[in-house]
C-alpha cells in the first residue's frame, strides 16, 4: 500500500529543471480570503499555510486541513511553541516558495493552479527526502508537513470524525477485526 | 532554631513522622495510622488531591495548547534539562508532576538521571505501574556470590506483606508458578492481543525456558470491597494515567495510601515542608525529631515523635541523613559503616529488539491497555542450562504490540525523512489506516552494587533554600555491559522464531538514572559495619529512625522495585509499632 502510494506520486514527475515550462501567469482567481487574524504569520504567509495545509490534508471525505483549523494551529505553534531557529527555517520555507514560484510561473504560490502547486510540493518532498533531518539542517517541508499532520490528526475532526476516537473505552480487546474499526485509533 | 518548650511543643509532637508522601510514605502513613498511631507526614512539595488536583486527566488531543502536548523546546532547555531526558514522561499534560531542573540542582560527576517529582503522592502519581516480586534468588544473591553485603531478610519474611500490599493497592496479573518470578495475590490479568499470543506461542515452542506473560500492573480490573470504599474503581483503558486517573484505576498514594491514612483521624499531612535534618538526642541515644524548613515562609520549625520513618526516596533520604550531623554522627547519621550513600544502583535498560509483525493485518485493537507483556528473567537461576560465563544475575522484557498510528511517519528528532512521504488524499487516506503489527522487547537489567556508585552532600552549590545539594558519581561496569549484549541478542532470537520481519536488534545506550529505579544509598545488612540499616529498616545505630524506601535496598533484582519498597515499608511499620508498645523505642 506504502509502495503504490509512493508511485502515485512519482507518477507527478516534475524536475525543478523544467520548471518554466509549466502554467506560469495562471492566476488562481478565487484563492480564498482568511476568515481569522494570524498573530505570528503574516496575512500573506497565513494565505499561503491555508492553502499549502489543505494540499497537504485535502477535504476528502473527511474534513481537511483547513476545515480542521490547522493553519490557525500552525499560527500558534510558531506564536508559542518553535523556537527561533525553527521559526526561520518555517518562514523562510514559506518565502522560498513564493520564490520559487515566481520564477517558475511567474506568481505568488497561492496565485499559481492547483497543479502547479502539486509540481512545486512535489519537487520539495523529494528534494527533502535525501537531505539530514538533524535539528539545524532541517528541510523546511517536512517540517511543516510534519505540522500539517500534527495539527490535523489531534484536531477534533481530525481525531473524532477521519480516525476514531473514545476518550473512556472501558476495556480492552486485544483482537478486533479492523474491518470493524474502520479506522486508526487518535490516540495510544 | 531553639528547642520548643511546653505547649508549643506538645503542640508539635506526635507518635510517629513520616517523611515524604510517596510510594512509600503512603504506604508508611497508611499502617502507622491504621495501627494507632497520630501520625504525622512531613511533605516538600505542594498538595496533590486525588481528583480535585488532577488538571489535565480529561484533557481531549485537540485541547492541548502545543503541538502533542509537547513543551517548547525554549521551556525544556531552561527548565527541564534532566527531566526531558526520558523523552516520554514530560508534557504539557503532566509538567506540574516533575520537579523543575533549575530549582532543583545537582551535580553530575558522571551522568546521571535523576527523575522526580515533589509534591504529595511523590511519583506514585507518574510511576510505570508495573509491579514485581524480588524473588528467594534475588534474596540470596549477594551471599552466594559474595557481592556486596547479604539481605538481612529472606524471600519467606518477605512473602506475607507482599500479599498484604497487592491486596490493598490491586495488581492485575497472570500467576506463573514461576520459582524466579513468584505470584501473588492478583486481579484478571489484562488481555495479549493476536501478536503478541502469536508470539507468545512461537517463541515459546523454541525457547520453552523464556515464559511469556502478561504485565503485572497495579490497576484494578476486578476491585474489591476495600477498594470500592475508597472510591476507587475499575481501570477504563484510557492510558493517561500519568496525567492522575479521574477512575482511581491505578494505585497512587493519593487514591489509596493516604485517603486510607485519612480515614483513621489520626493523619495530619503538612505540605509545603521540606525536612533538612533528624534531629538527635545524645542523652537518649534516639531520634527526637525532624527539622523543616517551610517552603513558602522560610522558617525553620521542628516536629517531634517517637518514631521517624524517613521515605522521601532514596536519595532524598539518604540526603537527609547526610546532612543531619552530631558529634555522635560527624560523618552523617547512622554512617558508622560509610556506607551512606554508597551503592546507588538502578536498572538498566534501552537494550533490546523490535519487528515488523507480517500476520494479522486485517486484526487491530480496541482500548487503550496500560499496560504490556513481561518476559521473567530466564538467566542465572542456579541450573546448568541457564547458567552465563559472561555475566552475574538477570534481567527481564517488558515489551508489546501494537499498530503504529497516523503519527508513524512524523520526521523523529534528529531522524530522517523515510523516502518521499507524499502529501495529499492518498497519504491522508493511508495515515487514517493503522501502520503495520510491531512487536518490541525492552529489557530491564539488575545492576550490581558497586561501593564507589555514590552519592556525596556538596557544600559548595546550594539550592534556592541554601541547602547543601548532592553530586552523582555513578556508573555502569563490565557486568553490566556484558549483560547488555545478550539482552540484545536474546530479544532479536525470540522475535526471529516468532517468524517477524525486519527484525532489529538496539543498544540505545544507558545513563545511570534512566531507569528512575535509584536505590541502595543506606543499605540493610546483617553487620551494623558494613551496613546502614538492620533487617527491619531500621538505622542500626539509631533504632527509632526506619528507612523503608528505596535507600534500604542491599540488591537490585532486575524487577521494578516499588512493590517491594511497598512491602518493605509495611513490615518496618508493624515492627515499629509493635516495638514502640513493648517500650524499645
Ligand atoms: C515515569 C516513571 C515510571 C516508573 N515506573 C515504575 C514501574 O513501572 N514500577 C515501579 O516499581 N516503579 C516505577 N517507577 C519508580 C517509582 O515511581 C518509585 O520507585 C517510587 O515512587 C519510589 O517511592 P518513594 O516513596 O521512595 O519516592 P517518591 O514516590 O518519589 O516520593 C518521595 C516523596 O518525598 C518527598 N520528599 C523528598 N525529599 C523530601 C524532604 N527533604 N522533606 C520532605 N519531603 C521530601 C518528595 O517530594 C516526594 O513526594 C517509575 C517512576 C517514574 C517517574
Ligand atoms: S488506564 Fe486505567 S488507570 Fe490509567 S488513567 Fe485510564 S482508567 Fe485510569
Amino acid at each position: 500500500m506504502l509502495l503504490s502510494r509512493r508511485d502515485a506520486i512519482r507518477g507527478l514527475t516534475f524536475t525543478f529543471g523544467m520548471a518554466a515550462t509549466g502554467f506560469a501567469g495562471q492566476a488562481m482567481a478565487d484563492a480564498p480570503a482568511l476568515a481569522w487574524t494570524p498573530t505570528a504569520l503574516t496575512p500573506d504567509q497565513a494565505r499561503l499555510v491555508d492553502v499549502v495545509a489543505e494540499l497537504i490534508i485535502p477535504k476528502t471525505d473527511t474534513p481537511g486541513a483547513r476545515e480542521a483549523g490547522v493553519p490557525q494551529f500552525i499560527d500558534r505553534a510558531l506564536a508559542d511553541y518553535f523556537d527561533k531557529a525553527q521559526a526561520e527555517r518555517l518562514r523562510a520555507g514559506l518565502d522560498r516558495m513564493d520564490a520559487d514560484a515566481r520564477a517558475a510561473h511567474g506568481d505568488v504560490f497561492v496565485a499559481l493552479t492547483p497543479q502547479q502547486q502539486v509540481e512545486l510540493l512535489t519537487g520539495y518532498d523529494r528534494e527533502a527526502s535525501t537531505q539530514s533531518q538533524a535539528p539545524g539542517e532541517r528541510h523546511f517541508f517536512p517540517l511543516l508537513e510534519d505540522l500539517v499532520t500534527v495539527g490535523y490528526f489531534t484536531s477534533e475532526p481530525g481525531a473524532t470524525v477521519a480516525l476514531r476516537y473514545d476518550p473512556v473505552p472501558g476495556a480492552y480487546h486485544g483482537c478486533v477485526p479492523l474491518a470493524e474499526l474502520g479506522r486508526g485509533w487518535a490516540t495510544r | 532554631m531553639a528547642n520548643l518548650n511546653g505547649r508549643a511543643r506538645k503542640k508539635n509532637t506526635y507518635d510517629a513522622i513520616v517523611v515524604g508522601s510517596g510510594i512509600t510514605g503512603g504506604w508508611a502513613a497508611k499502617e502507622l495510622t491504621q495501627k494507632g498511631l497520630k501520625t504525622l507526614v512531613l511533605e516538600r512539595g505542594p498538595m496533590v488531591r486525588h481528583l480535585e488536583d488532577y488538571p489535565t486527566a480529561t484533557m481531549d488531543p485537540w485541547q492541548a495548547k502545543y503541538p502533542q502536548g509537547q513543551l517548547p523546546p525554549d521551556e525544556l532547555a531552561a527548565h527541564y534539562p534532566v527531566q526531558r531526558r526520558t523523552g516520554y514522561t514530560l508534557t504539557e499534560y503532566t509538567k506540574h508532576f516533575f520537579v523543575r531542573d533549575d530549582q532543583n540542582p545537582y551535580t553530575e560527576e558522571s551522568r546521571y538521571d535523576w527523575i522526580r517529582g515533589y509534591q504529595v503522592g511523590g511519583r506514585s502519581l507518574t510511576w510505570g505501574r508495573q509491579s514485581y516480586r524480588h524473588s528467594p534468588i534475588d534474596f540470596e544473591a549477594n551471599a552466594r556470590e559474595g557481592i556486596g553485603v547479604d539481605w538481612p531478610i529472606r524471600y519467606e519474611e518477605l512473602a506475607p506483606w507482599y500479599d498484604h500490599v497487592e491486596r490493598f493497592i490491586g495488581v492485575s496479573g497472570q500467576r506463573e508458578g514461576l520459582p524466579q518470578l513468584p505470584d501473588g495475590q492478583y486481579q484478571p490479568p489484562m488481555e495479549m492481543n493476536c501478536v503478541e499470543k502469536a508470539f507468545k506461542a512461537k517463541s515459546e515452542a523454541r525457547f520453552p525456558e523464556r515464559r511469556i506473560t502478561m504485565g503485572r500492573t497495579a490497576h484494578l480490573t476486578e476491585p474489591t470491597e476495600e477498594q470500592l470504599s475508597l472510591g476507587r474503581t475499575k481501570c477504563q483503558y484510557r492510558n493517561m494515567c500519568i496525567r492522575g486517573c479521574p477512575f482511581g484505576g491505578y494505585y497512587s498514594s493519593n487514591s489509596g495510601g493516604l485517603v486510607a491514612a485519612e480515614r483513621t483521624g489520626n493523619l495530619v499531612i503538612r505540605p509545603g515542608s521540606i525536612v533538612t535534618s533528624l534531629i538527635y538526642d545524645e542523652k537518649a541515644g534516639k531520634a527526637t525529631g525532624v527539622r523543616i524548613l517551610d517552603a513558602t515562609t522560610r522558617q525553620e520549625e521542628e516536629f517531634y515523635a517517637d518514631v521517624v520513618f524517613l521515605c522521601a526516596s532514596a536519595f532524598n533520604s539518604a540526603w537527609i541523613m547526610m546532612n543531619s550531623t552530631s558529634s555522635r554522627f560527624p560523618n552523617g547519621f547512622g554512617n558508622g559503616s560509610d556506607q551512606l550513600g554508597r551503592n546507588v544502583m538502578d536498572h538498566h535498560l534501552g537494550v533490546g529488539a523490535s519487528a515488523e509483525a507480517p500476520e494479522f493485518a486485517d486484526m487491530y485493537y480496541s482500548g487503550r491497555r496500560p499496560n504490556g507483556i513481561y518476559v521473567p528473567r530466564f538467566r542465572n537461576l542456579g541450573d546448568a542450562a541457564t547458567k552465563r560465563s559472561d555475566y552475574l544475575r538477570g534481567f527481564g522484557y517488558q515489551g508489546g504490540a501494537s499498530r503504529p498510528g497516523w503519527d508513524r511517519d512524523l520526521v523523529r528528532p534528529g531522524g530522517e525523512v523515510a523516502g518521499p512521504r507524499g502529501f495529499g488524499a492518498a497519504r491522508k487516506a493511508a495515515l487514517s489506516q493503522p501502520g503495520p503489527w510491531y512487536m518490541g522487547l525492552g529489557g530491564f537489567g539488575e545492576i550490581l552494587p558497586y561501593e564507589d556508585n555514590r552519592i556525596t552532600l556538596n557544600h559548595d552549590k546550594t539550592d534556592e533554600f541554601g541547602l547543601p545539594t548532592l553530586s552523582m558519581n555513578v556508573t555502569i561496569r563490565e557486568n553490566e555491559l556484558a549483560m547488555r549484549r545478550d539482552m540484545q541478542t536474546a530479544a532479536a532470537e525470540m522475535l526471529e522464531a516468532a517468524g517477524f520481519k525486519n527484525v532489529r536488534g538496539y543498544d540505545g545506550g544507558y545513563a545511570p538514572g534512566l531507569g528512575i529505579h535509584e536505590m541502595g544509598t543506606a543499605r540493610m545488612g546483617r553487620d551494623p559495619k558494613t551496613s546502614v540499616l538492620n533487617a527491619h529498616n531500621q538505622v542500626h545505630e539509631c533504632k527509632n529512625v526506619y528507612v523503608t524506601d528505596g535507600a534500604a535496598m542491599t540488591s537490585a533484582s532486575c524487577v521494578n522495585p516499588s512493590l517491594t519498597y511497598m512491602a518493605l515499608t509495611a513490615r518496618a511499620a508493624d515492627h515499629a509499632v509493635k516495638a514502640r508498645k513493648r517500650g524499645e523505642l
